[in-house]
């Protein structure tokens, strides 16, 4: 089997003591800034990039540090939904439903570690997925034109529109805002600047990165100064941490159902970990039917969507690094990751860069079975640090976003143009308006032009030619109607809100 | 109702205003078919779409802050921008202390913990920023240090 | 760990005392982010100067990035003209930008090129199982009807990439040559996958670019623009071989400031040729696809100017420039 050759390579890369030490320090970070709340996988990530570029990392090892603070994120996630009933970041949203219940109910070191394991078993599920079907799909790839390109991207920006919002206008809004702002800077094709106003700092265009930060991170600042920084003191008590086997047996069946629903839901491009969360959660709730007391402080409430989300958390790395097209908010900051150090993902990823999509797969085998470790005994020191007011918290972000975005370009333009986006996180998140397609369109519209443009210069001009092969029909079939279903389907999928005291 | 009407009306101008600079861009001569400004131009078009779709189905009024709340987050935004502006001639410790303890204060106003987590994020995170991590942070201002 | 700090410390202290007038080692710019061609040209130059006793700290590796070496240009030309401990990673992507005026107006006469230590050969290649069998029926199918093929390669319209084909179908008789179909992907590699499946009728690229996809058996090499055989490669043949007079490679070298006086120049010169002579670079070379090339000093200068006068003049043909 090549999968194991292959594999094999990649744990000489990740277990080099250098390479083991970084993941374990990721996942560490990683799981800190989940239980954060506040601070989810999306906005950590996105504030660490910056600092870790400027540490010099080369691409392996600012990867596997990446990734590994990713999962530990998803684990970390968690802990705040279940003691505090925040989710540390959307995902994290329907762990809340049963798990506070279930920690008020005195089980919290129960329902910790159980979600702990529910975590482990959804995102090694995913990673062994992903290690077997990458490659496979990445022979894909030799399929995907210009044209099939364009109809895929188009794709995601609609499945994404369906799923973060309730309004479509919305949701094709803020792709519009996101695509509108790449287009920003000089143009590839003639060399000529658009749109930049004559603005000698957009040239170049808009960093995605300033982008995410602003709209990640400093935008949360401006919500805790409007709560105040309130429903953060912790409303259960922890008592001592015990491993309930009882439980975990119990939930293997719903563990193992809601890995595969994550899972898929994490491949499909632009739908990414919240939709593997709640259909875990949804899909469980209907097999326990009205007696399974979902919603009340089941175990099988907490173990389907933490399975999930993490199954999906993986699942969403597999178009990413295929054909670079994120899955969830959080692989397109890997995303613009990798393009900050210059690689580009797609099918020669895997030829061309064995070593690192490799070394990337066992370091996850491996941050896996660290953050299970870290997360079971070690899970009171994490509890410790929810205890980190939000005084010292927010600004402390703020600084560290500041940071890492001058520490990259240097210029007070950047800065600015980070606190714009992060006001204007503010107003779209306060408008219901999801800011996932901004950066989403900020990070692959140009990518769509250039499809577009492309696929004009094979066919001489006919429009005709997007619609040219039946995988191009299939995925504007399907981007269609992932954009108008949402709209029929509603009334079926209407979001649970979070319980409220 | 009316904060999705407003926003929905100030983006369908915003998207025209961009539609409309779109047509301007310069077109080189050797162009392939669709060319710099076609794209461009799309986005705009569902751009405006959108909007005014949001100007004639709004969605529920969202909780908006009171006004002093909004000051709160005013002063943050000008707080952050001097901030920006003052870091490469002022160093990191000084703007850090100031910006920080402000935001702190926002969140939580109490005057000894904004102080005391002003001081210590500042000089904290420049221990970690440059000891740790290798950034090349300049902590006073140039003129002091000679 | 320890001497990290120490390096941190002194640096800082470096810093805080002005910068100025305190002898600092030698830096070289790589002109974009870490990962590309030009990180690696500066990276393994400065390790193998120090390494080999050329200089005795080690060079320091910047990186700035931004309008495609642009920035960097600028930086050199406006604010470091005198500055003798400055190399600045340059290849042909920087010759190419220069002749099309793509540098704000800046011209190759403004800093000096040392000299270049290792091309990356150009090649023209097609799918395996393309009707394509030689350089020559790609290129009559192209003339014969320039709307049958597209050609797909690594850097944007009008990049060099771009050049390799215009140059030959040029010197195969190609008139009108703004009717040749070309796309920038995203990388070689890119380029080859949509020629692999059949999107594209060729690519247009560097030979590292192809190693992997020719052992492989994915696609077929046509021509190779050097002057002879590549080593290790003995069946591609030339284009010159085939009748097209067309050497294009992906040097990889330095430039430094203007303003540095001649002696400035021989001795980053000498430093280069002995990086060039080193097992190290070879090395490197073998391990990242790269043919020997060594050119360095006034020679290199002369090559450049050559270069320049030629890319202006097709770029001006093709309707790049003006």
């Amino acid at each position: 089997m090549e999968v194991f050759t292959n594999l094999a390579m990649g744990f000489a890369v990740a277990l080099t003591p250098y390479t083991l030490m970084l993941a374990v320090v990721g996942c560490f970070i990683g799981t800190i800034i989940g239980a954060l709340p506040g601070l989810g996988p999306s906005n950590g990530v996105a504030i660490l990039i910056p600092i870790t570029f400027s540490m010099g990392l080369d691409a392996t090892s600012s990867l596997v540090l990446m990734t590994a603070v990713y999962y530990g994120a998803m684990y970390g996630g968690r802990i705040s939904s279940i003691l505090l009933n925040i989710p540390g970041d959307e995902p994290a949203l329907m762990t809340t439903l049963d798990g506070y219940p279930m920690a008020k109910a005195g089980r919290a070191g129960d329902a910790l570690v159980l979600s702990g394991f529910a975590s482990f078993y959804g995102a090694m599920f995913a990673t062994l997925g992903l290690m077997f079907l990458a490659p496979m799909l990445a022979r894909v790839a030799y399929v995907f034109g210009p044209a099939e390109y364009f109809a895929l991207y188009l794709l995601a920006f609609t499945t994404l529109g369906g799923m973060a919002s309730n309004n479509q206008a919305k949701s094709a809004l803020a792709a519009c805002l996101g695509i509108g702002i790449a287009m920003i800077g000089v143009d590839n094709s003639s060399g000529l600047p658009r749109l930049t106003g004559g603005n000698l700092h957009l040239y170049d265009g808009v960093d995605f990165l300033v982008a995410i930060v602003g709209l990640f991170a400093v935008a949360e600042v401006f919500f805790f100064i409007e709560s105040h920084g309130k429903n953060s003191s912790m409303g259960v008590k922890l008592d001592k941490v015990r491993i309930p086997w009882k439980d975990i047996y119990d939930t293997r069946w719903t563990m193992f159902r809601s890995s595969i629903v994550g899972f898929i839901a994490g491949i499909l491009p632009g739908a990414g970990a919240s939709l593997g969360s709640f259909m875990s959660y949804m899909s469980e709730k209907s097999i326990a039917g009205k007696d399974g007391g979902f919603g009340t402080g089941v175990p099988k409430g907490v173990a389907a969507p933490e399975a999930g989300n993490n199954a999906a958390a993986g699942g969403a790395l597999i178009p990413m690094l295929t054909l670079g097209v994120p899955g969830s908010g959080t692989t397109a900051v890997l995303l613009a990751l990798l393009m900050t150090l210059n690689i580009t993902p797609g099918p020669t990823l895997f030829t061309e860069r064995p070593e690192l999509v490799w070394g990337l797969i066992a370091s996850l085998l491996i941050a896996n079975i660290v953050l299970l470790l870290m997360n079971v005994p070690m899970v009171k020191i994490f509890v410790k640090i929810l205890m980190v007011p939000p005084w010292i918290l927010l600004p402390g972000v703020t600084m560290i976003s500041f940071v890492g975005i001058y520490s990259l370009s240097g210029s007070y333009f950047d800065l600015l143009l980070m606190i714009a986006f992060g006001a204007l996180g503010y107003v779209l998140r306060k408008l219901d308006i999801p800011t996932v397609p901004v950066i989403l369109g900020i990070l692959l519209g140009g990518h769509m032009e250039d499809a577009l443009r492309r696929a004009m210069v094979i066919s001489d001009g006919d429009f005709m030619y997007l619609l040219s092969s039946p995988i191009t029909i299939g995925l504007w079939i399907a981007a269609i109607a992932g954009f108008i279903a949402p709209m029929f389907l509603r009334k079926f999928l209407k979001k649970p809100q979070r319980v409220t005291d | 109702m009316a904060s999705d009407r407003i926003f929905g009306l100030v983006m369908a101008i915003v998207a025209l205003a961009y539609i409309a600079s779109a047509t301007q861009i310069q077109t080189s001569f050797l162009s392939d078919p669709v060319g710099p400004k076609t794209f461009p131009i799309i986005v705009g078009v569902v751009c405006a779409i959108s909007a005014i779709f949001m100007v004639l189905k709004p969605d529920p009024e969202p909780d908006w802050p009171t006004l002093r709340t909004f000051g709160a987050i005013i002063i943050a935004v000008l707080v952050l921008i001097a901030y920006a502006y003052a870091l490469k001639p002022l160093g990191f410790l000084l703007p850090t202390t100031v910006a920080a303890g402000v935001l702190s204060f926002q969140i939580s106003p109490k005057t000894k913990t904004a102080i005391l987590s002003g001081l210590g994020l500042s000089i904290g995170l420049f221990l970690i920023f440059k000891y740790a991590l290798d950034l090349g942070l300049v902590p006073f201002p140039k003129s002091w240090m000679g | 760990m320890k001497t990290r700090i120490f390096k941190v410390l002194m640096t800082g202290m470096v810093l805080g005392l002005g910068g100025t007038g305190v002898a600092t080692a030698a830096e070289c710019i790589a002109p974009a982010n870490p990962g590309g061609g030009w990180d690696f040209t500066c990276r393994q130059i400065s390790k193998i100067m120090y390494d080999i006793g050329a200089v005795d700290k080690p060079i320091q590796v910047t990186n700035m990035s931004g309008g495609g070496g642009g920035l960097a240009f600028n930086h050199v030309v406006g604010e470091r003209d005198d500055d003798a401990d400055l190399i600045i990673a340059a290849s042909s992507a920087t010759s190419t930008r220069l002749a099309q005026n793509a540098y704000a107006g800046m011209t190759a006469d403004q800093v000096r090129f040392v000299g270049a230590i290792g091309i990356d050969p150009g090649v023209i290649v097609v799918g395996a199982d393309s009707p394509f069998k030689t350089l020559s029926d790609l290129l009559d199918a192209v003339v014969a009807d320039p709307s049958s093929v597209t050609f797909a390669g690594g850097s944007a319209v009008g990049g060099f990439d771009h050049m390799k084909p215009l140059m030959l179908l040029q010197r195969a008789g190609l008139t009108d040559i703004t009717k040749i179909k070309y796309i920038g992907l995203d990388g070689g590699g890119d380029a080859i996958t949509q020629t692999i499946g059949g999107f594209t009728q060729a690519m247009t690229g560097d030979m590292s670019e192809v190693v992997g996809f020719l052992a492989a058996g994915d696609i077929r090499v046509l021509a190779v623009l050097t002057d002879e055989r590549v080593a290790g490669f003995d069946d591609i043949p030339t284009a010159i071989e085939q009748g097209y007079d067309v050497v294009a490679g992906n040097w990889r070298g330095l430039y430094i400031p203007r303003g540095v006086s001649d002696e400035t120049f021989e001795m980053w010169a000498g430093r280069l040729q002995q990086v060039a002579d080193s097992d190290e670079w070879a090395e490197a070379m073998t391990a990242n696809g790269l043919a020997p090339f060594t050119m360095v000093g006034n020679d290199f200068q002369g090559y450049i100017d050559n270069l320049v006068v030629e890319i202006r003049q097709m770029s001006k043909d093709i309707g790049v420039i003006q």
